[in-house]
């Protein structure tokens, strides 16, 4: 990105052992919180919240025309360094049109933590997947090679709305957990998928297409989670989301994240 | 009484290569071109265990969210592949694509058809013969994943095929797949399948014209249920599909 587009820009490096802000800087409507401490002082980590005055990160407003909010972050991530971006979720309103882009250059020890997450939009006032345009694009690059490249668009269709794309799904969100250290996180990540997900789908339909509304075993799951592999020697995971309540994933998360607590400070999304 | 021999000047003109082309054209559409297209239900298997298939209109509605997907996720390196069609460009697609399918099913299906696909180009269309060279070349690599959209593309580019043709031919096989995986999970017969593949050809034109011609970088997907139920593939229980 030119420097001149920056909106902003954070450095973090180790000096005398410990993980220092060296340079922070940014200009409005973009502003950086960086609080002196998070949690146990053991922990060498730093956090850093970002706002963004006007429309804020998290909540997309009504287009005006056809201007869209865009958000743009590009990170490096040194060798044996870790980056947890860690938000909530996005909410788009009604109308709304919102591009973001996150592009990640790491090494091969590097560690990266990436939760991507939207809404259907404000259920008190009944919104539900109705804003214009969504596109959240994320991708790592390892030694400058593409490693993963991943766009979600969802917009308004001819052919289809994006509530019926989503059937009666609230959230959908994506997961990322890379690097060698997280090894451990990671298989213990695919395995409780695969068995909340090996019991979720037990009882599949029969041919005869007759269901009982009633049974409980025969409705689509509130929670749909998969869990793949990538990159080389599968040094990094992905996990998809599909969820009838925002409070689902949340708990999911956290419950996945907990084992970040020591590297964080914090366990995230506590 | 000599009677002069008459050679056919028509049998080498283009109007007979494109009449030709078309044989070719009409074999890489056809389901018997032993590309292990029906080992693949683009998720509908995951999707119709957890219960998202209940009836004729929801199975109507998948085929279209997949042809959707299709057009903006795979479209573009079919597109790339048949404008340079050479190595280098589809070493390049093969690449960005494996960095692009996050989703394991849907990665290992797309190398199968892909690695299939080669295998069958290279040796029923034998006029091209950089196919087989391109093919052997890469084998020996073992850096490219032979992913299914770069090839098809690739080959419709060999074979001289047009570039809209091609890209809704991708749209058309992808369409074919799903439906007849839809006969055999007993989703629909025979006759309501054929029925429709007709009645959705009109949308799913609409959305070649959309997601045609557009760059690899473009490439994004526009179905997230879609790619996290089929990445619930492998949690099935019991199933008749690959992906």
């Amino acid at each position: 990105m030119r420097k001149e587009m920056e909106t902003g820009f954070v450095a973090v490096e180790k000096i005398g052992g410990r993980s220092t802000v060296t340079r922070c800087f940014s200009k409005y409507p973009l502003k950086f919180i960086i609080p002196r401490k998070v949690g146990s002082s053991i922990t060498d980590a730093v956090w850093i919240y970002s706002l963004t005055y006007g429309g804020g990160i998290v909540s997309v407003y009504k287009s005006v025309g056809s201007k869209c909010s865009e958000q743009v972050l590009e990170a490096r991530i040194g060798s044996n360094a870790l980056l947890a971006v860690i938000p909530d979720p996005v909410t788009c309103f009604s109308t709304a049109r919102y591009s973001q882009k996150q592009v990640f250059r790491v090494f091969s020890d590097s560690c990266l933590v990436i939760v991507d997450w939207i809404t259907s939009g404000r259920h008190a006032t009944g919104e539900k997947w109705d804003f214009e345009l969504y596109k959240s694009s994320n991708h790592i690059f390892l030694d400058d090679q593409p490693l993963f490249l991943d766009t979600v668009l969802l917009e308004q269709g001819s052919v289809s709305s994006i509530a019926e794309r989503m059937k009666d799904y609230q959230v959908i969100a994506m997961l990322v957990l890379l690097g060698p250290t997280l090894k451990h996180i990671q298989n213990q990540v695919q395995e409780d998928v695969k068995r909340m997900m090996s019991e979720q789908l037990r009882f599949p339909s029969t041919a005869t297409g007759r269901h009982r509304s009633s049974d409980h075993r025969l409705l689509k799951p509130t929670f749909i989670a998969s869990c793949s592999p990538f990159g080389p020697k599968g040094i990094g995971i992905v996990v998809r989301i599909a969820a009838m309540t925002t409070e689902s994933v949340y708990s999911f998360l956290r419950h996945q994240l907990a084992g970040m607590e020591p590297l964080l400070g914090v366990p995230p999304y506590g | 009484m000599e009677v002069p021999m008459e050679i056919d000047k028509g049998s080498h003109g283009p109007a007979s290569t494109n009449a030709l082309l078309q044989w070719s054209q009409w074999q890489l559409l056809d389901s018997l071109l032993p590309t292990g297209g029906f080992a693949h239900s683009c998720g509908l298997e995951a999707a119709f265990q957890a219960h998202m298939i209940s009836g004729p209109e929801d199975l109507q509605t998948y085929v279209l969210h997949v042809l959707e997907n299709t057009g903006s996720l795979l479209l573009p390196f079919v597109y790339s592949a048949n404008m340079s069609p050479n190595l280098e460009t589809w070493h390049k697609l093969d690449r960005m694509l494996d960095a692009t399918l996050t989703n394991e099913v849907g990665r290992k299906a797309s190398i199968a058809q892909g690695s299939a696909l080669m295998r069958v180009a290279a040796t029923v269309f034998s006029e091209v013969p950089s196919l087989k060279m391109m093919r052997s070349n890469s084998l020996g690599s073992g850096t490219v994943a032979f992913h299914h959209a770069p090839i098809f593309g690739l080959v419709c580019g060999l074979l001289g095929l047009d570039v809209g043709i091609s890209q809704r031919a991708y749209m058309f096989i992808t369409m074919r797949d799903v439906i007849s995986a839809a006969t055999r999970l007993n989703l629909i017969g025979p006759l309501g399948a054929a029925k429709l593949q007709h009645d959705i050809a009109i949308a799913a034109e609409e959305m070649s014209k959309k997601w045609m011609n557009r760059t690899f970088e473009e490439a994004c997907q526009t179905a997230p249920l879609l790619d996290t139920v089929q990445g619930c593939h492998a949690y099935l229980f019991s199933r008749l599909f690959c992906s």
